[in-house]
């Protein structure tokens, strides 16, 4: 039999599926029956992982340049290169842009490398770095860096809230698992601007005004305190700063909540009503570009503490992870500030514990985000690595090019690669033993089913070949060793070893002595602190549209986009369904309601102009349903808009909050 | 035909003999999840008759979800093109194939094969294959090829069928190439009291899937009568619609979809060279239907979803032949992440009916 099980590695559900070897080539893949996760479904995605694990567009050897175009070189001459440009600069010039698509033990080194070999820590996560935002409330709050629920109990959850994520399109297989909640009586209520296929799939939808989810939370939360429908001995016994929360109640009236998020008091009081009488309830939502900001995911938070619904059976808060690793990528401390495990770097009992374990100091200069520093042009930064880039670069595109030194690690061919001096090629995720931690901290092992092509290193090796050759060397006869020395100094994966995970469906951390089996989820009975609220502004700015710019524009993720398609493009049938979009509607497209396209006098596919107060994009109309009047929905792929158009928008985009721009639509 | 008997413990020969000059494939399980595969058996000793119905149908053998079907070098100086098809001609054997399954790829012969135009590629997988088949004398959960007449026993298409009669199992011949082979065994002969009692298996089996088959209930026939003469209501469609998510997981495990789509990669290494590839297409994609210049005759999701059923009740195999599509496996049923399997479908179509 030739059927070798393993993890997809497109979107953070981590779905299970075998993986068909053919001549030591990727031929198929097949849905895993009994994984606790994907219970034998796969997405559109999933189903096509083997044409891109197939692909011939890899980077199959190292390439370096000086002034013109790229050479092949030896691994170890552009090693070399690298090394010898690295340390030409200050620790503070240095930056590493890391990938939530990488395994932990290559996020691990590579922030190891980063730290202990270059001196920096200038280290962050090249996409979606928003999903910082959910950990910093969910670890604020409970000490639970990550989903406090599991996909495993959505079965169980009596009220589920999706909240401002188009979740059958971003993590199918969780779309799926609500679903399949909702048809067996779940009460499935959706809180989106727009009418997702969850929404439609819903018992109840609250199609609120773009920008205002925090308001409609903060609504239902003030419906649950004042008709008294929580529990205050629970609020007594096991939470702490209500009072910060419950001063937000008082900001706005009824009437102006209603009319800002654009809700039904009935609806705002049903729902509210149905959450708390609930036995089991759960959220969903997402951080980041297409998601939520951190205030907002705050109120999420504070609603559902008030609620009762945090630490039960059935219970969550659950942000949920776009990209395979993006957990997985803070858990192993990508973050200027963070080690592994949510770990502070400021805290010096858990720096000395480092420094112990690898035998040198850390850097003491604080990091700065990778990002920040490409947009501030005042900024040290001067060279750059990143690995198996997937977004940003267009944004960052003009600050690149100004670095002195890019280097560019991946097993795929990338447009990023055109802005390196050196190319080091890595092995695909199926050459190596690898583990990667999904939405749910479910820590799974993918085994090696092929060989690397001839002279390809998968990331460990390399990042150890990189250190040898720094002088510092590190002695991994095995990956499995990378992730022996992870557990040692990461209190949330002490008990996780390869061997343990092996021929199982993974572990969900905490996995430690008083937990072996792994954390299904938060439970209030062993939490042993009170859960504290989280210190929320009551601060309103949601954008409303005006005369001048009527519309308001939201910005999101569509079906079979996926992070610039990078990968996407590298198969066959995900690629034509891509192409078809993009044939359509060549230079992307605005979403506006028939109504709105009627007043503009443009048709489905006609060209239009979107007008902002900082820009301006011309792109095609696409006709729907499926957004209100007066609201219009572009998604991100649209390379003139995230390179041009919403440059001007970095204050919104910083806001979050859907990252609505008033604008307005006119004939072209 | 002539029927024989083998002892149980003998059963495992058959896989033998025919692993001499052919590749054998059959049903295994997977010892780390339990899950069974039909798949090539490196080791016959592996191939399990008791083992649950697969959870892929056999279609892979002959229909690969991604094979490279040709390879061409264009020489663009000279202006010539060098092809070379690619077919895999090997001798393949499937032991332990499900009744369901063997209808299925009979489905799919149908398609390929039984038209104006032969593909080749397929002719050549199917070629000198050698079938032997097993009776279900029991049906699992999912099951409902009672209503989709392709089970629980097969009645053509084999050239070994075997039935588990207890202590022993009745081999019966379907063709002269089975006759040849189950003849050069040296079995005992069976008789008409062996068919008798298989008779009496088949039949026990189909009365157990009132009690086991519980997940898919799917009344087939009167719904088909309704899906052919168009009187679904649209809302129905919509309503069935909504809950697709678009995976093309129903097409790909089914044993008798037979939708491709045709892809010619080139070779960075190599200019001018390409290997043609051809991957396993759904109707539930929009990019399924689009036509060149852009017009989609089935654009919104609930179009592309009733293609599915009018083809699996109506059009592809019903209006040309005279059976379903569907076989009833009920393998769509447990990868649709919108619960709308066939039995499902069925089920929302009758309910319309009886309002």
């Amino acid at each position: 039999m030739n059927q070798k099980p393993g993890v997809c590695t497109f979107c953070g559900t981590g779905c299970g599926h075998f993986i068909g070897v053919e001549n030591n080539r990727i031929a198929r893949v097949y849905p895993s029956q009994n994984h606790p996760v994907s219970k034998g479904r796969l997405c559109v995605r999933g189903w096509n992982i083997h044409e891109l694990l197939d692909t011939p567009d890899r980077i199959k050897k190292p390439l370096i340049r000086s002034d013109g175009p790229f050479v092949e070189a030896s691994c170890d001459e552009a090693v070399g290169r690298l090394i010898d440009s690295l340390k030409k600069y200050p620790p503070e010039s240095i930056g590493f842009l890391a990938s939530p698509r990488s395994s932990n033990e290559e996020q691990y080194l590579l922030m190891k490398l980063a730290r202990s070999v270059f001196g920096t820590n200038n280290i962050c996560l090249d996409s979606e770095s928003g999903h910082r935002a959910s950990l910093n409330v969910l670890h604020a709050g409970t000490g639970m860096a990550g989903m406090l629920g599991s996909i495993e109990e959505i079965c169980g959850a009596e009220f589920i809230l999706v909240a401002g994520i188009d979740i059958t399109r971003q993590n199918p297989i969780i779309g799926s698992e609500i679903h399949m909640a909702a048809r067996a009586g779940a009460m499935v209520v959706t809180m989106d601007s727009r009418r997702t296929q969850i929404a439609r799939l819903s018992k109840k939808f609250l199609q609120v005004r773009p920008g205002a989810n925090k308001l409609a939370v903060l609504a239902l939360a003030k419906t649950i305190y004042e008709e008294n429908l929580h529990d205050p001995s629970f609020l007594e016994a096991h939470t702490e700063g209500f009072e910060g929360f419950r001063r937000a109640f008082g900001k706005l009236s009824e009437n102006e909540l209603y009319e800002k998020t654009g809700l039904k008091a009935d609806e705002i009081k049903t729902v509210a009503r149905h959450l708390a009488r609930a036995k089991s309830a759960m959220v969903f939502f997402s951080s980041g570009i297409s998601g939520l900001d951190e205030d907002t995911i705050g109120y999420i938070y504070n609603l559902f503490l008030l609620a009762g619904k945090i630490g039960k059976e059935g219970c969550g808060v659950n942000p949920i992870a776009g990209l395979n690793n993006l957990q997985g990528g803070y858990d192993m401390g990508l973050a200027p500030d963070l080690l592994t495990g949510f770990q502070p770097l400021a805290d010096a009992a858990t720096a000395k514990k480092f420094e112990k374990e690898w035998g040198t100091a850390l850097p003491s200069s604080p990091g700065k985000p990778i990002y920040r520093s490409l947009a501030d042009q005042a900024s040290e930064l001067k060279a750059l690595v990143v690995v198996d880039h997937d977004e940003g670069i267009v944004r960052y595109a003009d600050a690149i090019k100004k670095l002195d030194f890019v280097a560019y690690i991946g097993a795929f061919k990338n447009p990023f690669a055109e802005y390196a001096h050196v190319v080091l090629p890595i092995a695909t995720y199926v050459q190596e033993d690898a583990t990667f931690t999904n939405a749910e901290r479910r820590i799974q092992l993918s085994t090696k089913k092929i060989e690397p092509e001839d002279g390809l290193l998968p990331g460990w090796k390399l990042y150890s070949m990189i250190a040898a050759k720094a002088g510092r060397a590190w002695k991994y006869a095995k990956v499995s060793e990378v992730m022996d020395e992870i557990a040692r100094l990461t209190p949330a994966y002490a008990g996780v070893t390869h061997a343990k995970l092996a021929g199982g469906f993974g572990l969900q951390w905490p996995v430690d002595d008083k937990n072996p089996g792994g954390t299904r989820r938060f439970d209030l009975a062993k939490a042993g602190r009170k859960l504290a609220f989280y210190g929320v502004s009551d601060v309103f700015e949601a954008p409303s549209a005006d005369d001048r710019f009527p519309f308001l524009l939201m910005v999101g993720k569509a079906q079979h986009f996926w992070h610039q398609n990078n990968l996407m493009k590298k198969t066959h049938i995900p690629m034509r369904e891509y192409n078809a979009t993009l044939m359509d509607y060549p230079e992307g497209y605005v979403e506006i309601c028939p109504q709105s396209a009627k007043e503009i006098g443009v048709r489905d596919r006609w060209p239009v102009r979107v007008v902002s107060p900082h820009g301006e994009m011309r792109v095609s109309a696409r006709v729907s349903d499926d957004v209100s009047p007066n609201t219009a929905y572009a998604p991100y792929f649209v390379q003139e808009m995230i390179s041009r158009f919403l440059l001007g928008h970095t204050e919104v985009l910083r806001q979050g909050e859907d990252a609505t721009i008033p604008v307005r639509i006119e004939k072209v | 035909m002539t029927m024989f008997l083998i002892k149980k413990s003998d059963v495992g020969k058959i896989a033998e003999e025919l692993a001499r000059d052919h590749q054998v494939y059959g049903p295994m399980i997977e010892k780390g999840s339990g899950q069974t595969f039909f798949d090539r058996a490196d080791d016959v000793s592996e191939i399990s008759l008791s083992a649950p119905i697969p959870s892929n149908p056999p279609k892979s053998v002959v229909f690969p979800q991604m094979e490279r079907v040709l390879a061409y070098e264009y020489d663009r100086p000279k202006n010539s093109v060098k092809i070379e098809p690619d077919y895999k001609v090997e001798p393949k054997a499937l032991v332990g194939l499900r009744p369901c399954d063997l209808a299925g790829m009979l489905c799919l012969d149908r398609f390929f094969m039984g038209q104006e135009f032969v593909d080749e590629v397929y002719l050549a997988h199917r070629k000198k294959m050698f079938i032997v088949t097993n009776t279900c004398v029991a049906p699992f959960k999912q099951c409902f090829c009672v209503c989709t007449d392709s089970g629980p026993a097969a009645s053509e298409g084999y050239d070994l069928n075997l039935t588990d009669l207890g202590d022993e199992f009745l081999v019966e011949t379907g063709s002269e190439k089975g006759a040849v082979f189950a003849a050069g065994l040296g079995l005992a002969a069976a008789d008409d009291s062996h068919l008798a009692r298989k008779k009496k298996i088949v039949d026990k089996s189909i009365s157990l899937f009132e009690d086991i088959a519980v997940d898919s209930k799917a009344w087939i026939s009167r719904v088909m009568n309704r899906v052919t003469t168009g009187f679904v209501k649209e809302e129905v469609w919509e309503y069935i619609g909504d809950q697709c998510f678009e995976c093309g997981a129903c097409s790909f495990v089914c044993p008798s979809c037979s939708c491709f789509n045709i892809a010619d990669v080139t070779n960075p290494e190599c200019e001018g060279c390409a290997d043609r590839l051809r991957s396993w297409d759904s109707c539930s994609y929009e990019g399924y239907s689009r036509m060149a210049g852009g017009h989609n005759p089935r654009k919104p999701v609930e179009d592309r979803r009733n293609k599915r059923f009018f083809c699996k009740l109506s059009y592809s195999q019903m209006k040309k032949y005279l059976r379903p599509g569907c076989v009833g496996c009920g393998r769509c049923a447990w990868v649709c992440p919108g619960d709308i399997g066939l039995p499902n479908v069925v089920t929302y179509v009758r309910r319309e009916i009886t309002r």
